[in-house]
C-alpha cells in the first residue's frame, strides 16, 4: 500500500511548475539583484516580476510587498517592527493576540512583554470563530497592535478578522494577521479587506521552504529586525532570494488559480470524511465544526487517551497525519488551540488530516478507515 | 516476522541492538524516551539521554531504515524518578535513579506504547541476557548491566530482548564499525541523565526552592559522638567516602553512614565500615521466590563482584547474612541477588550491621 500524506498543512511539496521558474535563477541569472551589471540587472528584473506579481494577487501595491524568508519571520517582523516603530515615537502600544495563534506570534508577543514591558493581552476564540472583541476595544491606551489569524493552523477555522480591523479603527492601532494558511484556500485580498500586516508564507502552497512576504500597508511604520545593506527597502537587508522570491510568486499564483476548483474538491472530501467517522466513532468530535472553515483540514478530536502514540501508529500504517501544529519537534506538548476552543481538560487525542494539490478521494477514505481501525485498537490495548 | 520496539538511547549498545534485530527480519521501530529537558544547560558533552541522544538514535534508525520516534515521558519520570532521587538524598541515603527508572517507568512506558503500536515485545541496549525465560548477566561479567534491571515486573520478561547481551564489549563495537553507524566510537555513558552537570548537588539545589538538609552544613562525628570536624552538606558524603574528611586522623577515615536528622556524618577507621548483615526493602523476585534460608550470590553496587550469602525473610523485605563482611554497604542502593549468573531478584538496600554488633546487642 502506497503511503498517504494528510499533512498538507504543516508543509507541502515543491511544484514543479515553481521549481521551473526558480532554476533559472539558481543557474545563469544568479546574479545579486542589487548588483547594476547585467547579472545583477537580470536577477532584479526577476524580483520586480515576482514582487509584482504577488502585489496583483494580493489586492496589494508592489512596494508594499517586502520578501522575507518564511512565515515565522514575518510574523516576528510585523509584530515586534511595529511595535519598536511605535516605541522610538516615543509609545507604547499594546498587543492583542488571539489565543489561538500560532507560537510565532504569541512568542513574539510574549517576547515584548519580557524584554520590553509590552501589555500583550490574550483574546479568547470560541469553537463557532466567535472572538473576543469587547476584550478587544477594551485594552487600555490610545493604541493596539492586533494579531488575528485568517485561518488557524490546527483546525482550519476562520477568524473574523474584518471585525478586527473595524474594531481597531474604532479605537486607533495596527492590524496584523497570518494568513499563512488562508492563502490558496479562501479568497486573501488586502484590498477587500484593509489589515496593515499580512505575513504568508510558500512551503505551505507547493512552494520553497524559507520563502514568505510581509505585506507592510503604505504609511505602516515599521522597524526592520536585521540590520545591513538596506535591501527591501531596509525591512529585510541581506542579499536577495530571487529565486526563493519567484519561486513563492509562482505558487501563490498556482494557488491562486486553482484554488476555488480545489476547495470544492477538499470541502466535499471533507464532509464526507467527518460524517463517515462521527458515524463510526460516536464520542469523536469536529474541532471547530461550528465555524466557518478553510477546506484544506479536517481536525477532529477522538476518543484515545495517547494521541502520539496514535500518530505514529498512523505513521506505522503510511498515513502522514498530526496532532496539532508540526511545529513542537520532540515534546508531546497538548495544543494550546484545542485547549483554548475547548477548555484544557479536554484530554482526547486531536488528529489533523489536511489535503493538498495531489490528494486523491480514494486516499482520504483509506485514511479515515484506517482511522477508525486504530482508534478500536488502541482503545482495546489501552 | 513480529514488530518489535527497541529503545534507542542514541548511546552504541542500543544502536547495535537494533541493527541486530533488523538483521534477523523483525519488524523494528525505533523509539527515544525523553526523560529530561535540557533546556537551560548550554553544550555539556553528554553521551546519552539528552537531546544529542535522541539526534544520534534517529539518524542511527535512518540509517537502518527502521521509523524512529520520541516517547515524552518528562511528567512520569519526573515523579517517579528525579523526585525519588532528591527525597532519598533528604534522607541521607545515596539512590540508584537508572534502577528506580528501569522498576517503575521505561520498560512499563515501553510496553504499554509498544502495544498501542502493534508491538509484541520489547527490546533495548542494556548488557543482559534472558535465559530460559530468566534474567541473566551479559557474557562479560565486567560489562553487565543486570544491577539495574532487578525491579522489573516479572510478568514482563517474556516480552523483553537483549540483543547484546550475548556480544562481548568488543563485538559490540566492531559490529557498530562494520555498520558504519555514527555511534560507533562514543564513549559509554557513566553518568546520570538528569544531572548535565555531573554534580547530583547542583541538580538538588536546581530542584528545592528552600534549604535543603542535605546541602546545609553540620558536624563530622565518630561513632560514639565525638565531633571532629565540620561538612558542608551530609549529601557530598557517600557511605565509603575517605574524601573530604580533613586530615589529622591516626589512621584513614571512611564515611560509615549518614545521620539526617542531626545533619551528621559519622566517620570510622576502615575496620567499622564492614557489615555482613544487611537488610533490604522494596523487593521484588524475577521467577519464584526462594525457599528462608537459601543461599545467594549477592551484589551491592554496580560493578561490585557478588558475595556469597544466605537470605531469610523478615517483616517489609528480607535479611541477607553475607560469609564474610564487606565494605560500604550504602542505603539507597540495590542488594541484587544471583543464582549463578541468573538473577534471583533484589530489592533497596535499607540498612546493615556489623554481626559481631548484632551479637553484643
Amino acid at each position: 500500500m502506497d503511503p498517504i500524506y494528510l499533512d498538507h498543512a504543516a508543509t507541502t511539496p515543491l511544484h514543479p511548475e515553481v521549481r521551473a521558474a526558480m532554476e533559472p535563477y539558481l543557474d545563469a541569472a544568479f546574479g545579486n539583484a542589487s548588483s547594476r551589471h547585467r547579472w545583477g540587472r537580470t536577477a532584479r528584473a526577476g524580483l520586480d516580476s515576482a514582487r509584482a506579481e504577488v502585489a496583483e494577487l494580493l489586492g496589494a501595491r508592489p512596494s508594499e510587498i517586502v520578501f522575507v524568508r518564511g512565515g515565522t519571520e514575518s510574523d516576528n517582523l510585523a509584530l515586534l517592527g511595529a511595535w519598536h516603530a511605535a516605541r522610538a515615537a516615543g509609545r507604547a502600544p499594546a498587543v492583542a493576540v488571539s489565543a489561538v495563534e500560532h507560537s510565532a506570534v504569541i512568542d513574539a508577543a510574549r517576547h515584548l512583554a519580557a524584554s520590553a514591558g509590552a501589555t500583550v493581552e490574550s483574546l479568547g476564540v470560541d469553537p463557532d470563530g466567535s472572538l473576543d472583541l469587547a476584550r478587544l476595544a477594551a485594552v487600555e491606551g490610545s493604541e493596539v497592535i492586533a494579531s488575528v489569524m485568517w485561518v488557524n493552523n490546527e483546525t482550519g477555522l476562520r477568524l473574523p478578522v474584518e471585525e478586527v480591523v473595524e474594531t481597531v479603527a474604532r479605537r486607533g492601532g495596527l492590524v496584523h494577521t497570518d494568513a499563512a494558511q488562508a492563502v490558496g484556500k479562501v479568497p486573501v485580498s488586502v484590498a477587500d479587506l484593509p489589515v496593515d500586516l499580512l505575513s504568508a508564507t510558500g512551503h505551505k502552497i507547493n512552494g520553497p521552504k524559507g520563502t514568505g512576504i510581509l505585506f507592510v500597508r503604505q504609511g505602516t511604520p515599521l522597524h526592520p529586525l536585521l540590520h545591513g545593506g538596506g535591501q527591501e527597502r531596509a525591512l529585510r537587508p541581506g542579499t536577495e532570494d530571487v529565486a526563493g522570491a519567484v519561486g513563492f510568486a509562482t505558487a501563490l499564483r498556482l494557488a491562486v488559480e486553482a484554488r476555488e476548483e480545489r476547495a470544492a474538491r477538499w470541502s466535499a472530501w471533507r464532509a464526507e470524511l467527518e460524517a463517515s467517522l462521527l458515524a463510526r466513532l460516536p464520542c469523536a468530535r469536529e474541532n471547530a465544526g461550528e465555524g466557518v472553515r478553510a477546506p484544506h483540514a479536517a481536525s477532529l478530536a477522538l476518543p484515545v487517551r495517547d494521541g502520539a502514540a496514535l500518530l505514529m501508529a498512523l505513521d506505522l500504517e503510511g498515513i502522514a497525519a498530526s496532532g496539532g501544529s508540526a511545529c513542537h519537534s520532540g515534546a508531546d506538548a497538548a495544543s494550546h488551540v484545542i485547549a483554548a476552543l475547548y477548555g484544557a481538560d479536554d484530554d482526547r487525542a486531536t488528529v489533523r488530516l489536511s489535503f493538498g494539490a495531489g490528494t486523491t478521494a480514494a486516499e482520504v477514505r483509506r485514511a479515515g478507515d484506517v482511522l477508525v481501525d486504530l482508534v478500536g485498537r488502541l482503545a482495546e490495548a489501552a | 516476522m513480529s514488530r518489535v520496539l527497541v529503545a534507542m538511547s542514541g548511546g552504541v549498545y542500543s544502536s547495535v541492538a537494533a541493527a541486530l534485530l533488523v538483521d534477523e527480519g523483525h519488524d523494528v521501530v525505533g523509539v527515544t524516551m525523553k526523560t529530561f529537558c535540557y533546556s537551560g544547560t548550554p553544550s555539556h558533552g553528554k553521551t546519552c539521554c539528552g537531546l544529542d541522544g535522541i539526534t544520534d538514535a534517529r539518524r542511527v534508525a535512518d540509517a537502518l531504515g527502521i521509523p524512529h520516534y520520541v516517547f515524552d515521558v518528562e511528567e512520569d519520570f519526573t515523579r517517579d524518578v528525579i523526585d525519588d532521587f532528591v527525597a532519598e538524598y533528604a534522607r541521607g541515603r545515596t539512590p540508584n535513579p537508572c534502577v528506580r527508572c528501569n522498576s517503575n517507568t521505561k520498560f512499563r512506558d515501553l510496553l504499554a506504547r509498544g502495544r498501542l503500536l502493534g508491538c509484541d515485545r520489547i527490546a533495548t541496549g542494556h548488557y543482559v541476557r534472558i535465559l530460559d525465560g530468566r534474567l541473566a548477566r551479559g557474557v562479560d561479567a565486567s560489562k553487565d548491566q543486570s544491577y539495574f534491571l532487578w525491579g522489573l515486573p516479572a510478568s514482563m520478561l517474556s516480552r523483553l530482548l537483549f540483543p547484546v547481551g550475548a556480544l562481548t564489549k568488543a563485538e559490540v563495537r566492531a559490529r557498530a564499525h562494520a555498520l558504519e553507524l555514527v555511534t560507533a566510537s562514543k564513549p559509554e555513558s557513566q553518568e546520570i541523565c538528569f544531572v548535565p552537570t555531573g554534580d547530583y548537588r547542583d541538580l538538588l539545589r536546581s530542584r528545592l526552592d528552600d534549604v535543603h538538609p542535605a546541602l546545609e552544613p553540620g558536624e563530622i562525628v565518630l561513632a560514639d559522638g565525638t565531633a571532629v570536624g565540620r561538612h558542608d552538606g551530609f549529601a557530598g558524603f557517600p557511605v565509603g567516602q575517605r574524601r573530604g574528611l580533613g586530615g589529622g586522623f591516626a589512621e584513614p577515615m571512611y564515611v560509615l553512614e549518614i545521620d539526617p536528622e542531626m545533619r551528621r556524618v559519622v566517620v570510622g577507621p576502615r575496620e567499622e565500615l564492614l557489615r555482613d548483615v544487611v537488610t533490604v526493602r522494596e523487593v521484588n523476585w524475577l521467577g519464584d521466590p526462594p525457599a528462608p534460608g537459601s543461599r545467594v550470590q549477592a551484589q551491592l553496587r554496580y560493578r561490585a563482584t557478588a558475595v556469597d550469602g544466605v537470605i531469610r525473610p523478615v517483616e517489609d523485605g528480607l535479611e541477607l547474612r553475607l560469609d564474610e563482611p564487606v565494605a560500604a554497604v550504602t542505603p539507597g542502593q540495590s542488594a541484587v541477588l544471583f543464582d549463578g549468573d541468573v538473577v534471583l531478584g533484589g530489592g533497596r538496600i535499607e540498612g546493615s550491621v556489623p554481626a559481631a554488633a548484632e551479637a553484643r546487642a
